[in-house]
């Protein structure tokens, strides 16, 4: 179940913190908005995150879950590569209500070798705005780096998150005061 | 010069009296006049002021009907706008990326109250035919902490007044009173608490100097209730729970080992009618919780599905009625309970009238809670053969089984990890209010023509999380769903008349003497022939229509209001069964349409 175990996160998110350096440049536009201290390469990431409305499915913690949706996968337990979000973000994931986020997926750039009418009712919906390639690229890198192979959310994490006066951490603030659910939030460390 | 017509109410004198302060350059408001105070007496009483709208289903007994009838079959055809105004409140927050408009405006003396999705209150000044913002009141909701627990939209439906007060909600979980002439916060109380789950969508229902709340988050895990808060001292008078503590009665029909009754849903974030004559509240109760995976919660799950009877001074319930026990298909019975007289063989019966999301509408004995007639309105039910005669219940329903299992191929189940369901999860009817017109017995449904397809998950309770979906499963939309708008005679208990709508009605129904007024999430506003339901006026707004039209008279003048603005469930979670939709954009205005 726990598959985070055999992602730790300290190696992942070193080799990003090097990719994400080759294109920060190019990404500042979206560091504005963003409310994180500036020294995380993966803010832009993380605005991406908000602006494109991944928080809409899979929650500001990522780890999704069932509901009115249906169910948006975990990210925290997600076994996919850099490369792999990348591609499922672009090209969303046909047959299910992942959408894609790519301009001219399945129209100008064909997407699992599929264009619209290969595609069918396999065709997975479009996202509510398109991300350039450089978009794409910073949300995988800001998924891979804080959210894939995390454990249970933190309060640390969703202060961090959001950065504003709203309650919506105060749950985690009281959930890790609470000694019965301490295995829970020290997963990831295991 | 325009903002002292916020301050003009009903007499002339209170007009001259008005400009005269003005004159002196005092910018103290005015005390609402004698008039203007909404006591109990009014309350009870609106047929006495027809032209006023002033408890958020019209009546009590949530009939939706007005006596006004200068706009009628004869000139409807020549209903235009007579004016609009924009509001505010699409902005997003948690898991939604826009809010919408289910509101209905309340109407006092040519003024109109209104609510946006994050429950800002705007005071509108509609005389002279024009609409003039008085005050806006920003409760400042905290949109992340509410939004990212709002199973089904950033939703706010409405206010209710009370004294010099206008009582409403806020997503987060508060009751707030404000002074109708300032628009300041008189004061304010919590009653929900997100950080349960617990949000508040519904309008607060005034009985006697009491604000009754409703509380939604049936798939967030949350054990629901009904909380009456006096509007004098501001504490809370009671709170009952929908769902019976250990050892309480009702509590044996939660019969697992897991607790499940403590997280076992029982929403009721639909608006309740009220009896005066046995002083009985009567409430819609919503699903159990986790929504598919009955099997986590063995029994028949009370008072889930049920229309439930409180009495109102103490909170104490008299009966219950539940529709669908141990439900496995998420069809909450959270709609309002119509209250009507008809003649029956041995005297007049009186009843409450529930269209349940299951798919069939009943009639309930409000006297003692029996079941005396129930009928399918929507076109297709493939989870039950039909409801017993005598007791109403599922002809299917076993009590000595611990989970139902109905029509077993089509229900949801741990052996059924994947089904189709008609009606859809939405229900046949979700919260849009019917409306009901007494002088033809007519009972109007605004219905969601549907199947969908819904997956199971099984639950285990360290799945359980404070502010995570509890649904154990979830929908898809692999069908087309339509609408229609349903009459039903009341006398018989029968389906006198249907018109088919392509889109589901996600609005409701405003009644009138020979008219009803009704809308559609592709825009249309439309009046129908209260009989025959023909079309005989429609205009299209421009945006989607996902609330209640309703009806008031300035100095006179007979206006129907319509607030506009499509968000809730449906533009997130069902879309897919309505492609054309995806193009409808967000709005928040309000239109208001006059001969
Ligand atoms: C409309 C809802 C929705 C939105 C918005 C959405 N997702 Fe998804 N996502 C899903 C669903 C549903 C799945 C699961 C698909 C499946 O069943 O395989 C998924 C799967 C994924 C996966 C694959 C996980 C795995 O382990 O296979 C990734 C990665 C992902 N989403 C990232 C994102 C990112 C990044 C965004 C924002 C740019 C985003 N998603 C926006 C619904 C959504």
């Amino acid at each position: 179940m726990m598959n985070f175990n055999s992602f730790p996160a300290a190696p992942g998110m070193l080799l990003v913190s090097v990719v994400a350096l080759n294109f920060s440049i190019g990404t500042t536009a979206y560091g504005q908005s963003a409310q994180a201290p500036a020294s995380d390469p993966t803010n832009a990431g993380k605005a991406v995150f908000s602006k494109a409305n991944c928080v809409g499915c899979h929650k500001w913690h990522g780890n999704g879950g069932g509901g009115y949706g249906g169910d948006a996968l975990s990210l925290r337990k997600t076994e996919l590569t850099r490369d792999q979000i990348i591609e499922i973000v672009g090209c969303g994931r046909p047959g299910t209500g992942m959408p894609f986020f790519m301009r001219g997926a399945y129209d100008e750039v064909k997407c699992h070798g599929m264009n619209r009418q290969d595609a069918g009712a396999q065709m997975p919906p479009e996202g509510g705005t398109f991300l350039r390639p450089k978009d794409i690229e910073a949300v995988a890198d800001y998924v891979i780096a804080h959210i894939k192979g995390a454990g249970e959310p933190t309060y640390a994490e969703c202060v961090t998150f959001f950065s504003s006066t709203s309650r919506v951490c105060d749950v985690y603030k009281t959930q890790a005061q609470k000694p019965d659910d301490a295995p829970a939030s020290t997963g990831k460390g295991q | 010069m325009e903002r002292f017509s916020g301050h003009t109410t009903i007499s002339t004198r209170a007009r001259l009296l008005a400009v005269a302060v003005a004159a002196a350059g005092m910018t103290a408001t005015l005390p609402a006049s004698a008039a203007d105070a909404v006591n109990q007496e009014r309350l009870l009483n609106v047929e006495k002021e027809p032209g006023n709208w002033l408890h958020h289903h019209q009546n009590y007994s949530a009939h939706r009907f007005s006596t006004l009838k200068e706009i009628n079959r004869d000139n409807v055809k020549n209903l235009k706008v007579a004016w609009t105004l924009h509001l505010g409140g699409i902005e997003g927050g948690g898991i939604w990326s826009h809010g919408g408009l289910e509101g209905t405006p309340i109407a006092e003396n040519g003024f109109l109250y209104v609510t946006d999705g994050w429950g800002s209150v705007y005071k509108i000044d509609a005389h002279g035919g024009r609409g003039v913002l008085v005050w806006k009141m920003d409760p400042k909701t905290d949109r992340d902490w509410a939004g990212a627990v709002a199973c089904c939209g950033v939703d706010n439906r409405g206010v209710a007044l009370w004294g010099d007060l206008v009582i409403s909600h806020t997503l987060d979980g508060r009751l707030l009173a404000i002074n109708k002439e300032t628009g300041q916060v008189a004061w304010q109380r919590t009653v929900a608490d997100p950080d349960k789950g617990e949000t508040i969508t519904g309008a607060p229902l005034i009985v006697k100097n009491m604000a009754i709340t409703g509380v939604a988050g049936a798939e967030y895990g949350i054990r629901g209730w009904l909380a009456a808060t006096d509007l004098t001292t501001q504490k809370e008078v009671w709170r009952t729970y929908t769902i019976p503590g250990k050892g309480e009665p009702g509590s044996e029909t939660w019969k697992d080992s897991n607790n499940a009754a403590a997280s076992g849903g029982g929403s009721t974030w639909v608006t309740g009618t009220y009896d005066p004559a046995t002083d009985t509240i009567i409430w819609g109760i919503g699903n159990p919780g986790p929504d598919w995976d009955s099997a986590y919660r063995p029994g028949d799950n009370l008072y889930t599905d049920s229309s439930l009877a409180l009495d109102a001074t103490t909170g104490k319930i008299k009966w219950y009625y539940q529709h669908t026990p141990n439900d496995p298909y998420d069809y909450d019975s959270v709609a309002e309970n119509v209250l009507v007289d008809v003649p029956g063989p041995s005297g007049p019966q009186k009843l409450a009238l529930e269209a349940d999301r299951n798919g069939f509408a009943y009639a309930i004995d409000r006297t003692t809670g029996k079941f005396v007639w129930g009928l399918p309105f929507v076109k297709k039910v493939t989870w039950t053969k039909g409801l017993d005669p005598e007791t109403g219940k599922p002809i299917e329903y076993d009590p000595n089984k611990a989970v139902q299992t109905y029509i077993a191929s089509v229900t949801p189940s741990r052996t059924n990890m994947e089904t189709d369901i008609c009606p859809g999860n939405m229900g046949g009817k979700n919260w849009p209010p019917t409306a009901y017109n007494p002088d033809l017995k007519l009972w109007y449904i605004p219905v969601i023509e549907s199947c969908n397809r819904i997956k199971v998950e099984v639950m285990t309770p360290d799945k359980l999380k404070p502010r995570e979906f509890w649904t154990g499963g979830g929908p898809s939309q692999p069908f087309r769903i339509t609408g229609s708008v349903t009459a039903i005679d009341v006398t018989t208990g029968k389906i006198a008349q249907k018109m088919e709508t392509p889109f589901p009605n996600l609005g409701g129904m405003l009644a009138t003497p020979d008219l009803v007024f009704t809308g559609q999430p592709s825009g249309e506003v439309m009046a129908l022939d209260a009989k025959s339901l023909q079309k005989l006026w429609e205009f299209n707004t421009g945006g989607g229509v996902n609330a209640p039209p309703m009806t008031f008279t300035v100095d006179g003048k007979q206006y129907v209001a319509i607030l506009v603005g499509l968000g809730g469930a449906w533009d997130k979670w069902f879309i897919d069964s309505t492609p054309e939709l995806k193009k409808i954009q967000p709005g928040s205005m309000l239109y208001v349409f006059a001969l």
